[in-house]
């Protein structure tokens, strides 16, 4: 169909998510939100670095608080990582850079996928997610993600200037609607996993119980790299018990 | 405070810092929103998938319809804790609860300083520099070159089951995790009663609801827990 040979040949019914999703345009673009990020950082230090003598604060402490925030993020980084590689299969390696391992979380836009595919009534991963749900799904989600960085593009400069009147002036609000917002979609999007089939409802209870046995324990053993790897395994014991389920 | 010359100066290069950040963040933010948004407007519509417009608009409205209201509230809620600069750091970086506020809080500590002062607010910056440089190095190296090729190796028939099962393997975890999260009791029963109620008993009633299932109960659960709040309770908003 195209002879363009950059151009990704999609066909609307192929289940062949890989074949488009990782496509060089995807590449290109997945790398370069990792470029702005690094010099976004080079940046921020090189301002830091300016600001600093002038705060009594020495460069040895500059470089401490780098180094310090630079190990501290390496267990949760790794576990990022692995959850990351859980969903490559469904969404291909740049889309998860950048949508997982960046500026979303895992919950939150795989959570958005699924709900753009059950809008084209389809379920992610099964026979109907063809390329053209995934199409879908990763500009609903893109566009999701975006709005949070226009929003606090919009909100900084704003908040900057006028303070934090919102959440000064009702608190509870503030608390109470992203709790419940929170609860509810993740509630819903793993409910409606229970009725897809016996190998679901089965996959959501060992999950669940996953992370909270990991969560129990963590607290037991004060084990906060357990508190931070808990998604991680929970996610790698079920996909184990479901290859085990759908093969037996 | 008293305005000793020494302290004038410093409040001098703190406003210099935070308008430079401020700019640099701003234009950073920006190109990363437009190279984030180009891939999949280009798998969208221009890889032959007969995409329509009307498609992306009724799955971002359901998207919206349940994630809308965070869209807003999490830029106010880590506005106090980051400050201005951080922001545009965060939000582009991601996993802000649960790598980048304890990195700013061990990088403050490390040096001994205090949150909100002005070493307090480098120290973050610095530290989450530091987080974003570590956590992008892993993810080229474990998820982009390591993990594609692990994929490449896994067996087609075990890719297969876990394409088919991610997602009640992932949700199951998350529902936990965010419910001890929260530590609130009665916006958990509501949020689960109302998801029970619309998967089993409304969907199969009126299949159409399906679309926009998890925002409608993602709205009531605001609502019914507004109504049925615990006056005396307190609600932490850390995810």
């Amino acid at each position: 169909m195209n002879t363009h040979p950059i151009m990704a040949a999609g066909d609307p019914g192929s289940t062949d998510i890989w074949a488009l999703a990782n496509s060089p345009v995807l590449w290109f673009c997945a790398l370069g939100v990792f470029a702005v990020i690094f010099v976004q950082c080079v940046l921020y230090t090189k301002a830091v670095k300016k600001a600093a003598p002038h705060v009594d604060m020495p460069l040895a402490e500059v470089k401490e608080s780098f180094r310090a925030g630079a190990v501290a993020s390496i267990g949760p980084s790794l576990a990022v990582v692995l959850v990351a590689i859980a969903l490559l299969a469904l969404f291909g390696t740049p889309a998860v850079l950048v949508r997982i391992g960046l500026i979303g979380s895992a919950a939150a836009e795989t959570g958005s996928a699924s709900i753009s595919a059950s809008t084209m009534g389809a379920a992610l991963g099964g026979e109907s997610y063809t390329q053209q749900v995934f199409g879908v799904a990763f500009m609903a989600m893109s566009l999701s993600g975006a709005m949070w960085m226009i929003c606090t593009l919009i909100m900084t400069p704003l908040l900057k200037k006028g303070g934090n009147n919102l959440s000064k002036r009702n608190p509870a609000v503030m608390a109470l609607v992203p709790t419940a917002a929170l609860l509810g979609a993740f509630s819903a999007l793993t409910i409606a996993e229970l009725p897809k089939s016996n190998v679901h409802m089965i996959l959501v209870f060992i999950s669940a119980a996953m992370m909270g046995l990991c969560l129990y324990l963590a607290k037991v053993l004060h084990s906060k790299w357990l508190k931070e790897w808990a998604l991680g395994i929970s996610i790698v014991v079920s996909i184990i018990a479901a290859y085990f389920l759908h093969t037996a | 405070m008293t305005a000793t010359p020494q302290l004038s100066s410093a409040d001098a290069s703190i406003a210099r810092f935070e308008k430079q950040t401020s700019r640099y963040g701003r234009n950073t933010m920006l190109i990363g929103l437009a190279l984030s948004l180009i891939g999949p407007i280009y798998i969208a519509f221009f890889s032959g998938l007969e995409i329509t417009a009307s498609m992306v608009w009724v799955a971002f409205l359901a998207v919206a319809g349940t994630f809308g209201v965070l869209w807003f509230v999490e830029p106010l809620t880590y506005f106090p804790i980051l400050g201005s600069a951080a922001m545009y750091q965060a939000f582009m970086i991601g996993n802000i609860s649960n790598k980048l506020l304890p990195a700013a809080i061990v990088a403050q500590s490390t040096i001994g300083a205090k949150p909100g002062t002005k070493r307090g607010d480098l120290a973050a910056v610095m530290a989450i520099c530091g987080a974003a440089t570590v956590h992008l190095t892993s993810l080229l190296l474990f998820v982009g070159v390591l993990g594609t090729w692990l994929v490449s190796l896994i067996p087609a028939d075990i890719i297969e089951v876990a394409r088919l099962y991610i997602l009640p393997s992932l949700m199951g975890a998350v529902l936990v995790q965010s419910i001890v999260a929260m530590k609130s009791l009665r916006p958990t029963v509501i949020a689960i009663v109302l998801a029970l109620v619309m998967n089993f008993v409304l969907v199969p009633m009126a299949p159409a609801l399906a679309m926009f299932a998890t925002a409608i109960v993602v709205i009531s659960s605001i609502l019914f827990s507004w109504v049925l709040r615990d006056g005396k309770k307190t609600y932490s908003s850390e995810s």
